[in-house]
């Protein structure tokens, strides 16, 4: 059941990390809510004051600058799907976003609250990894800049302190055009989290995969080569996951099922 | 805390609790009941409704978020008594059984129809991934979609066929 | 009843004709249960059990009863009343001993859900944990722990029902056909194997919910969304002590059912919690998390098949042993095991045949009615083993079914000789394989298997089920006419989507030769205005109350003709009617219309005679007897409906992933009173059946708790699951005394998807399946060879996805987030 909170809708940045200041230790913030409000009515969270991301004024745009594409916390997965230039520059972003639960969560389901969410089964976080994003995170204090590899600490946990935001995704401009595969295990054809989720992305050569729900976080397996001999990138990958069997599937089927995923994506992006 | 909507068309000024979802608003406090609870978590669709242009499931949005905005339900579909297009399928092609999921169906089949008058049975099929009808297994309510497209006598449908 | 169509007219009866409940739910007006306002309504939240099997050491309600708002907290003790369908065993909140997770111990109204849920959060009991049994093959054991050790005291339905006091059998029923071991002498072949299915949700999207108020005087009133409004008041005033005439069932809309709200659920909890709040309605709504374990589910069943077979393909003798998982309640799970019994055999003519089917209590939340009723579980095995047998014997599977199929002549496993007007499986099964090619790849399809490196396979199965019901079922109809001489049905069988209320307003119409414009059946159910009915259940509706209907609307037209020969001074016999009025045959400018004898028909000089026109009809099944305590043998069945279904799937070799491509099926179904409706019933039955066969199930781990109660881990078909293509077909063999014709087919379709779909990817790729659902996975173990996975009692029920902080895997319920207590261990929260 949905417990009583304080509701706060910031309309500058300073106002929010303010609030965030004084109510991040007892406060959770709101982006689209799609795991918030489910969190919410089970009792997992019970937050005394509830921080409503979006009103913040510039926090639902994107925008392109030399550092590349800067996503910023209101952008939703539709946002992104439909903006022309991050499609054709990143169709990663589009394979992995496209297969985020339904139509109606994409509209709402944020791009960052996807990753910061840090479920190991998030689709967003392997394109991000594949893309050597960033992650810029802000509090009241000051402001720094991780790479995505650094981000996840284990299910469901961040580097992210009581009082920080993770502000901006900043994609690089130098995987643009990177050729890309998503595949996703799932119980159903229809929407579903993933079991198994494996993205490749390869340009000039250079070949990284993200690999999700096969280890406690998202992961990256980077500095292959397309020219490399298949089995020993799926042997790359075996090193990289940790999977575990639970009630979606087993270990061993996660296990072979990402080697095959894994030489099916090279076929694709080789 | 007090909210400012315009639902259908109507402006409605009411106090909510904070903790309040926007279906249990637009249900228990303005009393549209076409809006159902099928499952409180945002996947089954059954509350769908159209948030200023976009489909959400109003279980996934809590009520002080509304303030300002526009919201459409299904009660806001048909039109001085008389069924929309859609609905007008919807009935003809017998998509409907139990009609529990209707409401948000037709929310979610009407968005598709604006983002793609006339789309495919894959597309269809996409649109309305996000709301579970337990009862028709989907097919009629597909034909509805592609009557409701006028795309009934390209694509075709189903009958039943007597042995 | 089949009286066929005049041709003079128009027929109604199978005409495609619109929902007559339509527009109220394309519109969002049609009202539901849970969108009622009661004045002065409370609402009501329970407090549910962590654990599978438990002592209730103490329960600690003050703090709750003492928060601001609350009208009404109940424990087990506070309540003298034992509720039960077929044996009378749950008490209406668990006393002493908790039987399943999930069950409900305790219970708070209060002035808002909010506070209802506060209050049942300062609930404290005390549990002391034991070691639940889990698995059917345990609870049957002789050392096993009791599900209920008090069973002797029980009060059952000693007609139909064998519970066995001092051990967990809540019944068991026997068929004795033939000679056994003769039938196994003449076998060249001995196939046997062991089958399972989970449990399974019927997910309603309309959760349960009702209102009820109990007034001072014992005067109550339940809203309830409800199959069956006269069970519901049965089975309440059975527990209750009340007289009928006190209660009041009313069941508007209803948003799904499948058999989930066959019976009586939230009603006797909230009644009582309205008595001590004073006669306050009270509210209760069940979460989607509270539907999976607080509500009850289908049953899983464990069961071993040995069939005896000569080598030219012929069935000399069958021995079926089934394990019914009743969970911590009886429920309809001693029925299902009655239906699965005499069923047990399919369409096939098994001359010496052997059923032991018992129903087990276990420490798992309850089975009840789910469409198919017994028979979506058992004929998983019985086609897979079909499949399996002819494979074994080297026979096309097609081939050796065809062989075996019932006939005219044949006897069903209960002794009922059959004959060509029960209809015809072979005409189904032919129907449903030409469909989709069977037995061959077309063209088309050797090149999709060349292009994508996927294997295509195609399977059949066939499926039969006739209404699980009392031998004496009975219904009844009235229809009044209204002064404009349209008419109004009054019926207590549900409209739950099946379109009942369309198809008998068509019979209506089409019997009494009026448009069907001027037919209304009320929508709204209200013991205290419809005549009886039975259930909403079985596919019995169809028979019964569209006989009960055509019996109504003669008696009608015979009271109207009865005041029209006297207002037009001839006889009955030389009057005829249209949709207007009634008229002389011979002078047919000589006429009365309808609405001028509808409220009585008053003459020039003011006389009046007649009175207000209605009509009454009553049905009862006839014929069908009780079945023999230890042969089985006796006629059980008001009516077969046979189909059949064909599947074609293509399966990746590699990682066992599997698309269903097409599905095709046919049914006897005697007449298609609505073609659309017809279809909307193929169609749905089919895509639930494809559920049942491909994700859904229940997973407890070991200490029984429930791991996925909600839609994050129990999935369910979207409109990206079905089949590209998906035809249905009929097979009209009049069933003699259904309506025009008629049968009922609104559980068939879902009957035997899974095996159909088994038996194609065991076509594709050997893989050999003896469990559902199936999933990926699955199909990848079965064609490696590797021992299924440990579902659906896991030992590692660790989750990817959730926060560890959280308790991991744990399922949706705060309640449930505490760790594991030992065997004996005290644990209070």
């Amino acid at each position: 059941m949905t417990s009583a909170f304080a509701y706060h809708a910031p309309k500058s940045r300073t106002e929010l990390l303010d609030l965030l200041a004084d109510y991040g230790e007892t406060g959770k913030v709101l982006a689209g809510g799609t795991d918030l409000m489910a969190d919410l009515r089970n009792g997992f969270a019970r937050p005394a004051h509830l921080l409503n991301i979006k009103s913040v004024d510039t926090f639902d745009t994107m925008s392109w600058t030399d550092a590349g594409l800067v996503i910023r916390p209101g952008v939703t997965i539709n946002d992104l799907l439909r903006d022309e230039r991050a499609r054709s520059t990143y169709p990663i972003l589009m394979a992995c976003g496209r297969y985020l639960a339904s139509h109606q969560i994409r509209n709402r389901a944020t791009v960052i609250g996807n990753v910061v969410n840090a479920s190991p089964c998030a689709d967003m976080s392997p394109a991000l990894l594949c893309l050597g994003a960033h992650a810029v995170i802000s509090s009241a204090s000051g402001r720094r800049e991780i790479p995505f590899t650094e981000f996840f600490t284990g299910v469901k946990r961040t580097v992210l302190q009581p009082d920080e935001i993770l502000e901006e995704i900043i994609v690089p401009p130098d995987l643009g055009g990177a050729r890309a595969s998503y595949r996703k295990l799932k119980r159903i054809r229809g929407h579903d989290l993933g079991i198994v989720g494996v993205a490749a992305m390869s340009k000039d050569g250079a070949l990284r995969l993200g690999i999700s729900s096969c280890a406690p976080t998202p992961l990256l397996v980077a500095g292959l080569s397309t020219d490399d001999d298949a089995e020993s990138i799926v042997a790359a990958a075996h090193e990289a996951i940790s999977p575990i069997t639970d009630v979606r599937c087993s270990r061993e089927y996660r296990s072979h099922m990402v080697g095959v995923y894994v030489r099916r994506a090279l076929q694709e992006v080789a | 805390m007090q909210v400012s909507v315009n639902v259908n068309g109507m402006a409605y000024q009411r106090d909510v609790e904070e903790h309040w979802t926007l279906l249990r608003f637009l249900r228990d406090s303005i009393g549209l009941t076409g809006t159902k609870e099928g499952c409180n978590a945002g996947e089954c669709g059954a509350c769908t409704v159209d948030l200023d242009g976009q489909t959400v499931n109003s279980c996934m949005v809590l009520a002080v978020e509304v303030d300002g905005r526009q919201i459409r339900t299904i009660e806001g579909e048909a039109d001085h008594g008389e069924l929309s297009v859609i609905q007008a399928a919807f009935a003809r092609q017998h998509a409907v059984q139990c009609g529990f999921c209707t409401g948000g169906m037709i929310m979610s089949v009407r968005d598709l129809l604006r983002r793609t008058p006339r789309p495919t049975v894959e597309e269809i099929k996409e649109g309305i991934e996000g709301n579970f009808c337990r009862c028709t297994g989907y097919e009629q309510i597909i034909e509805a979609v592609l009557d409701a497209s006028d795309q009934l006598d390209t694509v075709g449908k189903g009958e039943l066929k007597y042995v | 009843m089949s009286d066929h169509l005049s041709t003079a007219q128009q027929p109604i009866v199978g005409a495609e004709h619109a929902r007559v409940e339509g527009i109220a739910k394309i519109t969002g007006d049609a009202i539901y249960t849970g969108d009622m306002l009661v004045p002065g309504m409370l609402h009501a939240k329970v407090k549910k059990s962590p654990h599978a099997r438990a002592r209730i050491v103490s329960i600690d309600t003050t703090k709750a009863a003492a928060l601001p708002g609350v009208h009404a907290v109940l424990t087990g003790h506070d309540l003298d009343y034992r509720v039960g369908l077929y044996i009378v065993d749950k008490d209406i909140l668990a006393k002493d001993s908790v039987r399943h997770f999930g069950e409900a111990v305790a219970a708070v109204a209060a002035e808002s859900v909010d506070t209802a849920a506060r209050a049942v959060e300062l609930i404290e009991v005390e549990y002391e944990v034991l070691t639940p049994v889990l698995d059917p093959r345990e609870a049957i054991k002789d050392d096993a722990p009791l599900v209920h050790p008090d069973m002797g005291d029980y009060q059952f339905v000693e007609a139909a029902f064998t519970p066995q006091p001092g051990t967990n059998v809540a019944n068991l029923t026997r068929m004795r056909k033939g000679d056994l071991e003769a039938g196994f002498e003449e076998a060249e072949w001995i196939i046997e194997r062991e089958y399972t299915n989970p449990s399974v949700q019927h997910v309603p999207m309309e959760t349960h919910v009702a209102i009820v108020e109990w007034k001072v005087g014992d005067q109550v009133t339940i809203w309830t969304s409800a199959q069956s409004p006269f069970t519901v008041r049965n089975l309440f005033c059975a527990a209750m002590r009340l007289p009928h005439n006190q209660v009041r069932v009313v069941v508007p809309h209803v948003g799904g059912g499948f058999g989930g709200k066959a019976g009586i659920h939230l009603e006797p909890l909230l009644a009582c919690l309205s008595k001590v709040a004073g006669g306050r309605p009270v509210r209760m709504q069940a979460t989607r998390e509270e539907e999976f374990s607080l509500l009850p589910c289908r049953s899983a069943l464990t069961y071993r098949i040995k069939t005896g077979v000569r080598s030219d393909g012929r069935i000399t003798a069958q021995h079926m042993t089934m394990l019914w998982d009743a969970g911590a309640y009886a429920d309809y799970a001693v029925n299902v095991t009655r239906a699965s019994s005499y069923s047990a055999g399919g369409p096939y003519d098994i001359p010496n045949a052997w059923v032991d089917a018992y129903t087990l209590y276990t420490n798992k939340p309850f089975g009840t009615a789910y469409r198919g009723f017994g028979h979506v579980e058992f004929f998983w095995g019985l086609e897979r083993h079909m499949e399996l047998i002819a494979e074994a014997i080297d026979m096309d599977p097609l081939e050796f079914r065809r062989l075996n199929l019932l006939r005219p002549g044949s006897t069903t496993l209960s002794g009922e000789l059959i004959t060509e007007h029960t209809g015809n499986p072979r005409k189904c099964l032919d129907a449903a394989a030409a469909a989709i090619n069977y037995g061959r790849l077309t063209p088309d399809e050797e090149e999709h298997q060349a292009r994508t490196g996927r294997r295509i396979g195609k399977g059949m199965a066939t499926l039969h089920k006739a209404p699980a019901m009392p031998s004496f079922t009975a219904s009844a109809s009235v229809i009044k006419m209204n002064s404009d001489g349209s008419v109004v049905i009054n019926m207590a069988l549900m409209e739950i989507g099946q379109g009942c209320n369309t198809a008998i307003a068509q019979i209506a119409a089409e019997r009494l030769r009026f448009p069907i414009e001027k037919v209304k059946v009320a929508v709204e159910k209200d013991t205290d205005k419809e005549p009886y009915d039975w259930q909403t259940v079985a596919s019995k509706g169809l028979i019964l109350s569209g006989n009960a209907t055509i019996l109504a609307c003669d008696n009608l037209l015979e009271n109207a003709y009865g005041v029209a020969s006297q207002v037009l001074r001839t006889i009955p016999a030389d009057l005829d009617h249209d949709g207007e009025k009634i008229f002389v045959k011979h002078r047919p400018e000589a006429f009365v219309t309808f609405a001028q004898l509808s409220i009585g028909y008053v003459f020039p000089n003011g006389n009046g005679i007649g009175g207000p026109l209605i009509g009454v009809g009553r049905y009862i099944a006839s014929g069908l007897t009780n079945l023999d305590k230890e042969t089985g043998q006796g006629l059980p069945a008001l009516d077969w409906t046979y189909g059949a279904h064909g599947v074609i799937v293509d399966v990746d070799p590699e990682t066992g992933e599997f698309e269903v491509l097409e599905i095709a099926s046919a049914y006897d179904v005697g007449k298609v009173i609505n073609p659309a409706i017809v279809r909307g019933q193929s169609l749905g039955g089919m895509i639930q059946g494809l559920g049942t066969a491909l994700c859904e199930g229940y997973i407890y781990d070991e200490q029984g708790r429930l791991l996925n109660p909600s839609f994050t881990d129990n999935k369910i078909p979207t409109a990206k699951d079905i089949p590209n293509k998906i035809t249905s077909m009929v097979i009209e063999t009049p069933q003699l005394d259904g309506p025009y014709g008629g049968r009922g087919v609104g559980e068939h379709p879902m009957i035997s998807v899974a095996p159909a779909i088994g038996n194609a990817i065991q076509n594709a790729t050997g893989a050999e399946l003896l469990h559902m659902p199936i999933r990926a996975e699955d199909v990848w173990r079965a064609m490696k060879d590797l021992e299924p996975i440990d579902n659906w009692i896991t030992k590692t029920p660790i989750g990817s996805c959730r926060s560890e902080k959280l308790g991991a895997h744990l399922p949706l319920q705060d309640e449930s987030l505490i760790p594991a207590p030992a065997e004996g261990e005290l644990v209070s929260h």
